[in-house]
Protein backbone atom coordinates (compact mmCIF):
# COMPACT_ATOMS: atom_id res chain seq x y z
CA UNK A 1 0.00 0.00 0.00
CA UNK A 2 2.93 2.28 0.58
CA UNK A 3 4.04 1.53 -2.95
CA UNK A 4 0.67 2.46 -4.41
CA UNK A 5 0.66 5.79 -2.67
CA UNK A 6 4.34 6.55 -3.10
CA UNK A 7 3.79 9.15 -5.78
CA UNK A 8 1.03 11.04 -4.05
CA UNK A 9 2.97 10.78 -0.79
CA UNK A 10 5.94 12.44 -2.43
CA UNK A 11 3.88 15.32 -3.80
CA UNK A 12 2.08 15.73 -0.45
CA UNK A 13 5.43 15.74 1.28
CA UNK A 14 6.42 18.70 -0.82
CA UNK A 15 3.43 20.83 0.15
CA UNK A 16 3.08 20.14 3.88
CA UNK A 17 6.05 22.30 4.93
CA UNK A 18 4.78 25.34 3.06
CA UNK A 19 1.33 24.92 4.59
CA UNK A 20 2.79 24.78 8.10
CA UNK A 21 4.92 27.81 7.36
CA UNK A 22 1.86 29.68 6.09
CA UNK A 23 0.16 28.92 9.40
CA UNK A 24 3.21 30.16 11.29
CA UNK A 25 3.84 33.31 9.31
CA UNK A 26 0.33 34.47 8.35
CA UNK A 27 -1.92 32.49 10.66
CA UNK A 28 -3.38 31.17 7.40
CA UNK A 29 -6.66 29.40 8.20
CA UNK A 30 -7.08 27.92 4.78
CA UNK A 31 -3.69 26.25 4.97
CA UNK A 32 -4.67 25.03 8.44
CA UNK A 33 -7.93 23.58 7.13
CA UNK A 34 -5.99 21.60 4.51
CA UNK A 35 -3.66 20.22 7.17
CA UNK A 36 -6.63 19.39 9.39
CA UNK A 37 -8.46 17.61 6.63
CA UNK A 38 -5.55 15.33 5.88
CA UNK A 39 -3.95 14.75 9.26
CA UNK A 40 -6.77 14.83 11.82
CA UNK A 41 -8.45 11.64 10.48
CA UNK A 42 -5.10 9.83 10.32
CA UNK A 43 -4.08 10.92 13.81
CA UNK A 44 -7.48 9.65 14.92
CA UNK A 45 -6.63 6.25 13.43
CA UNK A 46 -3.25 6.40 15.21
CA UNK A 47 -4.99 7.10 18.55
CA UNK A 48 -7.62 4.39 17.99
CA UNK A 49 -4.89 1.85 17.32
CA UNK A 50 -3.16 2.92 20.50
CA UNK A 51 -6.33 1.97 22.35
CA UNK A 52 -8.14 5.31 22.69
CA UNK A 53 -11.95 5.28 22.57
CA UNK A 54 -13.74 6.77 19.57
CA UNK A 55 -14.43 9.97 21.49
CA UNK A 56 -11.02 10.43 23.03
CA UNK A 57 -9.28 9.60 19.74
CA UNK A 58 -11.35 12.36 18.13
CA UNK A 59 -10.45 14.80 20.91
CA UNK A 60 -6.76 13.89 20.78
CA UNK A 61 -6.71 14.43 17.01
CA UNK A 62 -8.29 17.85 17.60
CA UNK A 63 -5.67 18.65 20.25
CA UNK A 64 -2.90 17.58 17.89
CA UNK A 65 -4.08 19.93 15.17
CA UNK A 66 -4.47 22.74 17.70
CA UNK A 67 -0.85 22.12 18.66
CA UNK A 68 0.13 22.29 14.99
CA UNK A 69 -1.49 25.73 14.93
CA UNK A 70 0.06 26.99 18.14
CA UNK A 71 3.53 25.52 17.60
CA UNK A 72 3.81 26.18 13.87
CA UNK A 73 6.59 28.66 14.44
CA UNK A 74 8.72 25.98 16.08
CA UNK A 75 8.64 23.92 12.88
CA UNK A 76 12.00 24.07 11.14
CA UNK A 77 11.68 22.47 7.71
CA UNK A 78 15.46 22.33 7.31
CA UNK A 79 15.92 19.99 10.25
CA UNK A 80 12.76 17.91 10.36
CA UNK A 81 10.22 16.63 7.84
CA UNK A 82 6.65 17.88 8.16
CA UNK A 83 5.09 14.46 8.70
CA UNK A 84 7.77 13.54 11.25
CA UNK A 85 7.08 16.81 13.10
CA UNK A 86 3.33 16.15 13.16
CA UNK A 87 4.00 12.56 14.18
CA UNK A 88 6.02 13.71 17.21
CA UNK A 89 3.20 16.06 18.25
CA UNK A 90 0.65 13.25 18.05
CA UNK A 91 3.01 10.81 19.78
CA UNK A 92 3.62 13.18 22.69
CA UNK A 93 -0.11 13.78 23.11
CA UNK A 94 -0.70 10.06 23.17
CA UNK A 95 1.99 9.57 25.82
CA UNK A 96 0.51 12.43 27.85
CA UNK A 97 -2.96 10.92 27.64
CA UNK A 98 -1.73 7.50 28.71
CA UNK A 99 0.23 8.99 31.60
CA UNK A 100 -2.75 11.01 32.78
CA UNK A 101 -4.83 7.85 32.80
CA UNK A 102 -2.31 6.00 34.94
CA UNK A 103 -1.70 8.85 37.30
CA UNK A 104 -3.10 8.80 40.77
CA UNK A 105 -1.81 12.14 42.00
CA UNK A 106 -3.04 15.30 40.37
CA UNK A 107 -0.09 17.48 41.28
CA UNK A 108 2.34 15.60 39.14
CA UNK A 109 1.89 16.91 35.64
CA UNK A 110 5.19 16.54 33.89
CA UNK A 111 5.92 18.22 30.61
CA UNK A 112 6.64 15.52 28.10
CA UNK A 113 8.21 17.70 25.42
CA UNK A 114 11.52 18.40 27.20
CA UNK A 115 12.16 14.67 27.39
CA UNK A 116 12.21 14.44 23.66
CA UNK A 117 13.96 17.74 23.08
CA UNK A 118 17.04 16.44 24.73
CA UNK A 119 19.29 18.86 22.99
CA UNK A 120 18.86 22.35 21.66
CA UNK A 121 22.09 22.29 19.72
CA UNK A 122 22.38 21.63 16.03
CA UNK A 123 20.43 18.63 14.87
CA UNK A 124 22.46 15.47 14.31
CA UNK A 125 22.56 15.83 10.62
CA UNK A 126 22.28 19.36 9.43
CA UNK A 127 23.96 18.41 6.18
CA UNK A 128 21.26 15.98 5.14
CA UNK A 129 18.18 17.98 4.18
CA UNK A 130 15.01 16.76 5.86
CA UNK A 131 13.42 16.30 2.45
CA UNK A 132 16.22 13.91 1.52
CA UNK A 133 15.74 12.04 4.77
CA UNK A 134 12.01 11.83 4.09
CA UNK A 135 12.45 10.41 0.62
CA UNK A 136 15.05 7.96 1.90
CA UNK A 137 12.63 6.81 4.57
CA UNK A 138 9.88 6.37 1.99
CA UNK A 139 12.02 4.24 -0.28
CA UNK A 140 13.40 2.29 2.67
CA UNK A 141 9.87 1.47 3.85
CA UNK A 142 8.76 0.62 0.33
CA UNK A 143 11.67 -1.82 0.05
CA UNK A 144 10.64 -3.80 3.13
CA UNK A 145 8.76 -7.01 2.61
CA UNK A 146 5.05 -6.99 3.45
CA UNK A 147 5.85 -9.06 6.58
CA UNK A 148 8.54 -6.71 7.77
CA UNK A 149 6.39 -3.66 7.15
CA UNK A 150 3.59 -5.23 9.17
CA UNK A 151 5.74 -5.74 12.26
CA UNK A 152 7.18 -2.23 11.96
CA UNK A 153 3.67 -0.77 11.75
CA UNK A 154 2.47 -2.83 14.68
CA UNK A 155 5.44 -1.80 16.77
CA UNK A 156 4.83 1.86 16.01
CA UNK A 157 1.08 2.10 16.19
CA UNK A 158 -0.48 -0.64 18.17
CA UNK A 159 1.72 -0.59 21.20
CA UNK A 160 1.38 -4.30 21.28
CA UNK A 161 3.74 -6.40 23.25
CA UNK A 162 5.74 -8.70 21.03
CA UNK A 163 3.68 -11.60 22.32
CA UNK A 164 0.47 -9.95 21.13
CA UNK A 165 1.95 -9.22 17.73
CA UNK A 166 2.86 -12.89 17.52
CA UNK A 167 -0.72 -13.82 18.28
CA UNK A 168 -2.17 -11.32 15.83
CA UNK A 169 0.06 -12.51 13.01
CA UNK A 170 -0.06 -16.16 14.09
CA UNK A 171 3.67 -16.55 14.10
CA UNK A 172 5.99 -17.63 16.92
CA UNK A 173 7.26 -15.00 19.36
CA UNK A 174 10.87 -15.57 18.31
CA UNK A 175 9.89 -14.84 14.71
CA UNK A 176 8.35 -11.51 15.72
CA UNK A 177 11.48 -10.50 17.55
CA UNK A 178 13.84 -11.52 14.77
CA UNK A 179 11.59 -10.00 12.09
CA UNK A 180 11.38 -6.71 13.94
CA UNK A 181 15.08 -6.60 14.56
CA UNK A 182 15.77 -7.43 10.92
CA UNK A 183 13.34 -4.79 9.68
CA UNK A 184 14.78 -2.13 11.98
CA UNK A 185 18.35 -2.99 11.03
CA UNK A 186 17.41 -2.94 7.40
CA UNK A 187 15.72 0.45 7.74
CA UNK A 188 18.68 1.76 9.66
CA UNK A 189 21.05 0.47 7.00
CA UNK A 190 19.08 2.03 4.18
CA UNK A 191 18.85 5.34 5.96
CA UNK A 192 22.59 5.49 6.02
CA UNK A 193 24.80 7.09 8.60
CA UNK A 194 22.91 10.02 10.00
CA UNK A 195 25.23 11.17 12.68
CA UNK B 1 33.12 12.54 25.01
CA UNK B 2 33.56 9.31 23.13
CA UNK B 3 30.70 6.91 23.54
CA UNK B 4 31.26 3.25 22.80
CA UNK B 5 28.15 1.53 24.09
CA UNK B 6 24.71 2.33 22.70
CA UNK B 7 21.15 1.11 23.34
CA UNK B 8 20.00 -1.66 20.97
CA UNK B 9 18.15 -0.54 17.85
CA UNK B 10 14.73 -1.67 19.05
CA UNK B 11 15.00 0.54 22.14
CA UNK B 12 15.76 3.54 19.94
CA UNK B 13 12.84 2.78 17.63
CA UNK B 14 10.62 2.21 20.66
CA UNK B 15 11.72 5.58 22.01
CA UNK B 16 10.89 7.28 18.70
CA UNK B 17 7.55 5.49 18.54
CA UNK B 18 6.80 6.58 22.11
CA UNK B 19 6.03 3.09 23.33
CA UNK B 20 8.66 2.63 26.05
CA UNK B 21 7.46 2.71 29.62
CA UNK B 22 8.46 5.78 31.58
CA UNK B 23 11.45 4.22 33.34
CA UNK B 24 12.98 2.90 30.13
CA UNK B 25 12.17 6.17 28.41
CA UNK B 26 14.16 8.11 31.02
CA UNK B 27 17.18 5.81 30.71
CA UNK B 28 17.26 6.03 26.91
CA UNK B 29 16.72 9.81 26.97
CA UNK B 30 19.63 10.14 29.37
CA UNK B 31 21.86 8.41 26.85
CA UNK B 32 20.50 10.55 24.00
CA UNK B 33 21.46 13.74 25.78
CA UNK B 34 25.07 12.59 25.51
CA UNK B 35 24.95 10.76 22.20
CA UNK B 36 24.63 12.59 18.94
CA UNK B 37 24.84 9.38 16.96
CA UNK B 38 21.76 7.88 18.61
CA UNK B 39 19.88 11.19 18.35
CA UNK B 40 20.37 10.83 14.60
CA UNK B 41 18.97 7.31 14.69
CA UNK B 42 15.95 8.40 16.73
CA UNK B 43 15.33 11.24 14.33
CA UNK B 44 15.39 8.81 11.42
CA UNK B 45 12.89 6.59 13.22
CA UNK B 46 10.67 9.64 13.83
CA UNK B 47 10.64 10.11 10.08
CA UNK B 48 9.61 6.49 9.76
CA UNK B 49 6.77 7.29 12.17
CA UNK B 50 5.78 10.35 10.14
CA UNK B 51 5.74 8.43 6.90
CA UNK B 52 3.70 5.61 8.43
CA UNK B 53 1.29 8.14 9.99
CA UNK B 54 0.74 9.88 6.65
CA UNK B 55 0.01 6.49 5.09
CA UNK B 56 -2.58 5.36 7.68
CA UNK B 57 -6.17 4.94 6.55
CA UNK B 58 -8.27 7.90 7.77
CA UNK B 59 -10.95 7.57 10.45
CA UNK B 60 -13.80 10.00 9.94
CA UNK B 61 -13.72 12.89 12.41
CA UNK B 62 -16.84 13.79 14.36
CA UNK B 63 -19.09 16.30 12.62
CA UNK B 64 -18.28 19.26 14.80
CA UNK B 65 -14.57 18.56 15.11
CA UNK B 66 -13.25 21.17 12.73
CA UNK B 67 -15.66 23.85 13.93
CA UNK B 68 -14.67 23.20 17.53
CA UNK B 69 -10.99 23.47 16.73
CA UNK B 70 -11.52 26.55 14.60
CA UNK B 71 -13.32 28.27 17.46
CA UNK B 72 -10.25 27.73 19.62
CA UNK B 73 -7.68 29.06 17.17
CA UNK B 74 -6.05 32.15 18.48
CA UNK B 75 -4.71 34.71 16.06
CA UNK B 76 -1.93 35.65 18.41
CA UNK B 77 1.63 34.82 17.49
CA UNK B 78 2.57 31.19 17.47
CA UNK B 79 4.69 29.88 20.33
CA UNK B 80 8.32 30.37 19.60
CA UNK B 81 9.86 28.70 22.61
CA UNK B 82 9.00 26.01 25.08
CA UNK B 83 10.12 26.66 28.60
CA UNK B 84 10.68 23.48 30.50
CA UNK B 85 9.99 23.95 34.16
CA UNK B 86 12.37 22.25 36.52
CA UNK B 87 10.58 22.02 39.82
CA UNK B 88 13.16 19.72 41.38
CA UNK B 89 16.31 21.59 40.54
CA UNK B 90 17.77 20.54 43.90
CA UNK B 91 19.18 17.43 42.27
CA UNK B 92 21.11 19.67 39.92
CA UNK B 93 24.14 18.88 42.08
CA UNK B 94 24.46 15.51 40.38
CA UNK B 95 27.09 15.93 37.70
CA UNK B 96 25.95 14.92 34.26
CA UNK B 97 22.28 14.53 35.14
CA UNK B 98 20.17 15.76 32.21
CA UNK B 99 17.85 18.64 33.15
CA UNK B 100 14.67 16.78 32.16
CA UNK B 101 15.22 14.25 34.95
CA UNK B 102 14.78 17.13 37.40
CA UNK B 103 11.12 17.14 36.44
CA UNK B 104 10.80 14.19 38.76
CA UNK B 105 11.13 14.35 42.52
CA UNK B 106 14.16 12.53 43.83
CA UNK B 107 14.81 11.23 47.28
CA UNK B 108 18.06 11.96 49.06
CA UNK B 109 21.21 9.84 48.82
CA UNK B 110 20.88 6.76 50.97
CA UNK B 111 23.75 4.64 52.14
CA UNK B 112 23.15 1.12 50.93
CA UNK B 113 26.52 -0.56 51.28
CA UNK B 114 30.11 0.41 51.93
CA UNK B 115 31.10 2.94 49.26
CA UNK B 116 27.65 2.90 47.68
CA UNK B 117 24.77 5.34 47.79
CA UNK B 118 21.44 5.19 46.08
CA UNK B 119 18.97 7.93 45.24
CA UNK B 120 15.53 7.02 43.98
CA UNK B 121 13.75 8.95 41.25
CA UNK B 122 10.05 9.04 41.97
CA UNK B 123 7.95 8.38 38.94
CA UNK B 124 4.52 10.01 38.91
CA UNK B 125 2.83 6.91 37.60
CA UNK B 126 3.12 3.24 38.25
CA UNK B 127 5.85 1.91 36.01
CA UNK B 128 7.17 -1.60 35.79
CA UNK B 129 10.60 -0.06 35.73
CA UNK B 130 12.28 1.50 38.77
CA UNK B 131 14.66 4.38 38.20
CA UNK B 132 17.44 5.39 40.56
CA UNK B 133 20.86 6.94 40.70
CA UNK B 134 23.70 4.86 42.03
CA UNK B 135 26.88 6.45 43.29
CA UNK B 136 29.91 4.28 43.89
CA UNK B 137 33.28 5.26 45.28
CA UNK B 138 36.42 4.54 43.25
CA UNK B 139 37.50 0.95 43.53
CA UNK B 140 34.05 -0.35 44.45
CA UNK B 141 33.53 -3.93 43.44
CA UNK B 142 29.91 -4.58 42.94
CA UNK B 143 28.29 -7.81 43.80
CA UNK B 144 27.70 -10.29 41.12
CA UNK B 145 24.08 -10.46 40.27
CA UNK B 146 21.66 -11.51 37.65
CA UNK B 147 18.14 -10.25 37.18
CA UNK B 148 14.85 -11.64 36.09
CA UNK B 149 14.01 -8.62 33.95
CA UNK B 150 16.38 -6.15 32.37
CA UNK B 151 18.63 -3.41 33.59
CA UNK B 152 19.61 -0.27 31.73
CA UNK B 153 22.55 1.70 33.03
CA UNK B 154 23.62 5.06 31.72
CA UNK B 155 26.87 6.47 33.07
CA UNK B 156 26.63 10.11 34.20
CA UNK B 157 30.14 10.51 35.56
CA UNK B 158 33.11 8.33 36.39
CA UNK B 159 33.48 4.89 34.85
CA UNK B 160 33.21 1.17 35.49
CA UNK B 161 34.22 -2.00 33.75
CA UNK B 162 32.88 -5.52 33.50
CA UNK B 163 33.36 -8.45 31.16
CA UNK B 164 31.32 -6.63 28.50
CA UNK B 165 33.70 -3.68 28.28
CA UNK B 166 34.58 -0.32 29.78
CA UNK B 167 31.82 2.21 30.40
CA UNK B 168 32.38 5.95 30.75
CA UNK B 169 30.11 9.04 30.67
CA UNK B 170 27.25 8.63 28.19
CA UNK B 171 27.78 4.90 27.73
CA UNK B 172 24.69 2.72 27.89
CA UNK B 173 24.79 -0.76 29.32
CA UNK B 174 21.86 -3.01 28.54
CA UNK B 175 21.60 -6.17 30.58
CA UNK B 176 18.77 -8.52 29.73
CA UNK B 177 19.18 -10.91 32.59
CA UNK B 178 21.30 -13.43 30.75
CA UNK B 179 24.60 -12.07 32.03
CA UNK B 180 26.12 -12.08 35.46
CA UNK B 181 27.96 -8.86 36.06
CA UNK B 182 31.01 -8.36 38.14
CA UNK B 183 31.53 -4.67 38.09
CA UNK B 184 34.55 -2.66 39.14
CA UNK B 185 34.48 1.12 39.43
CA UNK B 186 37.79 2.12 37.86
CA UNK B 187 37.60 5.92 37.74
CA UNK B 188 39.52 8.16 40.12
CA UNK B 189 36.30 9.95 41.04
CA UNK B 190 32.88 8.65 42.05
CA UNK B 191 30.95 6.80 39.41
CA UNK B 192 27.34 7.96 39.17
CA UNK B 193 24.91 6.07 37.00
CA UNK B 194 21.24 6.37 36.20
CA UNK B 195 19.70 2.94 36.28
CA UNK B 196 16.33 1.70 35.08
CA UNK B 197 15.55 -1.77 36.27
CA UNK B 198 12.70 -4.12 35.66
CA UNK B 199 12.10 -7.40 37.36
CA UNK B 200 13.65 -8.64 40.54
CA UNK B 201 17.33 -8.65 41.21
CA UNK B 202 18.69 -11.94 42.32
CA UNK B 203 21.47 -10.83 44.56
CA UNK B 204 24.15 -12.99 45.98
CA UNK B 205 26.06 -12.50 49.16
CA UNK B 206 25.63 -10.45 52.29
CA UNK B 207 25.61 -7.06 50.60
CA UNK B 208 23.10 -8.39 48.15
CA UNK B 209 20.72 -9.24 50.92
CA UNK B 210 21.21 -5.77 52.39
CA UNK B 211 20.61 -4.13 49.04
CA UNK B 212 17.58 -6.16 48.09
CA UNK B 213 14.93 -4.46 50.21
CA UNK B 214 16.32 -0.99 49.49
CA UNK B 215 16.31 -1.38 45.78
CA UNK B 216 12.69 -2.41 45.73
CA UNK B 217 11.28 1.08 46.03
Amino acid sequence: MLNETANSAASDAARWPSLIEAVAARRDREAFATLFEYFAPRIKTFMRRAGASEQSADELAQEALLAVWSKAKLFDPASVGATAWIFTIARNLRIDALRREKRTRTDSAVEIDPEFHVDDGPQPDASLASSQLESRVRSALAALSEDQLRVVELSFFEEKAHAEIAQALRIPLGTVKSRLRLAMNRLRGMLGDLS
Amino acid sequence: MTIHHHPPEELLSGFAAGVLDLGQHIAVATHLVACRHCRGTVQAFEHVGGTLLAGLPPTEMSMQAFAMVEARLSDGPSLSTTKPSLPNAHIADVAGLPPFVMNYPAGSWKWIAPKMHLRGIQLPEPSETRVFLLKSRPGTKMIEHSHTGFEMTCVLSGSFAHAGGHFGPGDFDFGDGTVDHEIVVDSAEDCICLIAMQGALKLNGVIGRLLQPLIRM
